[in-house]
């Protein structure tokens, strides 16, 4: 588990997501990278009915991930977070009484997955109820683990394919205290996936982009 | 009891102010760091200044607000017991026949005196550390251990003298933890831990190193039934690559006569990767180059280079 990074990539100007995508796919190609499979990352959100203590009840994720198929995550509004088995989903059925699943709100990201050196690049498709709503980019820098040390390392190589619109440092990594100096795992690239799938929530519908 | 729910209460603002302290330590680290570093390559002479005693500022600017948070918080913790500077033991200073039983000046005493042993102790071990290749050094032990000028084969080195040598190492270099192990017979192999960036296993015969591997900070060093794997290689290319440098810098340090030197030598030079993914090349002046960062160290200056910017 390396340094992650997942950021949204605006749609170019007059071109819909399917074809921002393939130009994404293009730049990796000419810059060396290979294709190694695809992936998917999907989140689904649960309300929690009974609410006895009279305050506002927190969101609920339920997230899983391709490159960790036998874990499943679930994450509470602002923590804590959790890793658990893949039967979770089960549970989650048996907890239809505490937490309703609030259907027609499941986005998920799926797209193709390039390595190049050590890096893995992940460039996803964020659909929403089968309309596409974004697109991801989750780079992932495998032979480091300390987020401070290789960010500016990253953050050349991110601007070797995605020019101009390069993110910032995570803010998963940046608001913990010592953030930049311990070692990474999953639950950050989680959370940094659910940031960015809220954004994608809020945002308008794209006109004219209906997936396939 | 009012003491002590107070102390519940301050619990958050406690965990708050030791949060507080670590970002600041980690601020001053990095002042001391950028320091350290020095000025970064720029074309022109005033660039560099620019951009290092802006850096500079920078780093110092983080250091004060977290010293105004840290003073801010603790102006919340508050003091728990004010008269008692050594907490628990304190209260013997609470003692009415202090004339009688003078436990609390004599504990203050022995404080001092044990502070004060400790300090020298350091010092007095550091003086001797540097004074390895003196004779004295060597003379601790049994006299079979002679010097290994002296010896007519360094191939056949007491253990001891081995564990030593590798010991002093690895007190030399902090960001680097040397465990030593003898999987089978007398030849030792090492781990080699270097900050959060790099495992390296070095096999030795006595003082020789006879091959070296790296492999990432969160790679497997032992393989399945438990025994350090020497042979299968990193995952990852930059570990790849600094492997066929380390094994370059093996044939570059060579003085048969004096293989602790050697040891020690090797060791500098492996110690210049704590920064393997932070410093750019000196050459081109930037991180990557065809996906990997400046692999090659140079044996004498210790810069950074890409493998092809190093010519």
């Amino acid at each position: 588990m390396g340094v992650t990074c997942v950021c949204q990539v605006p749609v170019a100007e007059g071109k819909s997501v399917q074809q921002t995508v393939e130009q994404l796919h293009k730049k990796l190609e000419q810059l060396g990278a290979m294709k190694q499979g695809s992936f998917f990352v999907d989140c689904e959100t649960y309300h929690a009915t009974s609410n006895a203590s009279g305050q506002p009840s927190k969101l609920l994720y339920v997230m899983h991930n391709s490159e960790t198929p036998l874990s499943c995550l679930a994450l509470f509004e602002g923590g804590p977070f959790l890793t658990a088995d893949a039967n979770f989903d089960v549970l989650m059925v048996k907890l239809k009484s505490h937490f309703q699943n609030a259907k027609g709100h499941k986005v998920e990201s799926r797209g193709a997955r390039y390595r190049y050196c050590d890096f893995l690049v992940k460039v996803g498709t964020v659909t929403m109820s089968s309309s596409a709503r974004g697109i991801s980019v989750e780079v992932e820098y495998c032979a480091c683990v300390v987020p401070g040390d290789c960010w500016n390392l990253m953050k050349e190589f991110m601007q070797s394919f995605l020019g101009s619109s390069v993110p910032e440092l995570p803010a998963v990594f940046s608001s913990k205290p010592e953030g930049l100096f311990v070692p990474t795992d999953c639950m950050d690239t989680m959370s940094q996936y659910l940031e960015l799938f809220s954004k994608v929530r809020k945002q308008q519908v794209l006109p004219g982009s209906s997936v396939r | 009891m009012a003491d002590v729910m107070n102390v519940g209460v301050n619990l958050e603002a406690f965990s708050q102010a030791i949060n507080a302290i670590q970002a600041l330590r980690s601020s001053v680290t990095r002042v001391f760091d950028s320091l350290k570093d020095g000025m970064k390559n720029k074309e022109t002479l005033e660039g560099r200044e620019k951009a290092f005693i802006t850096d500079f500022q920078d780093n110092l600017q983080s250091v004060n607000r977290d010293l105004n948070e840290l003073e801010r918080l603790s102006t919340l913790v508050g003091r728990p017991s004010e008269s008692h500077p050594l907490h628990n033991s304190g209260l013997l200073s609470l003692d009415p026949v202090q004339d009688k039983t003078p436990l609390y000046s004599q504990l203050l005493q022995a404080y001092k005196w044990s502070n004060k042993l400790q300090y020298h102790a350091g010092l007095a071990s550091s003086l001797l550390n540097q004074q390895s290749l003196k004779r004295s050094a060597n003379q601790i032990g049994a006299s079979a251990k002679r010097r290994p000028k002296v010896q007519p084969s360094t191939l056949v080195l007491p253990i001891q003298y081995v564990d030593d040598v590798i010991s002093r190492i690895g007190r030399m270099f902090p960001d680097l933890s040397i465990e030593l192990f003898r999987p089978n017979g007398t030849s030792a192999v090492l781990l080699v831990t270097l900050g959060k960036v790099l495992k390296a296993i070095v096999v030795m015969r006595s003082l020789f190193i006879d091959r070296t591997i790296v492999r990432g900070y969160h790679e497997n060093v032992h393989s399945e039934d438990g025994k350090l794997d020497i042979w299968s290689k990193s995952n990852y290319q930059v570990f790849q690559k600094v492997t066929d440098h380390a094994t370059t810098a093996l044939l570059h340090y060579q003085l048969p006569q004096m293989p602790d030197v050697v040891v020690r030598s090797f060791m500098t030079w492996l110690r210049s990767y704590i920064k393997l993914f932070q410093t750019p090349c000196q050459r081109c002046g930037r991180f990557l180059q065809d996906g990997l960062p400046p692999t090659w160290r140079d044996f004498r200056t210790l810069e950074a280079f890409h493998d092809t910017c190093r010519q």
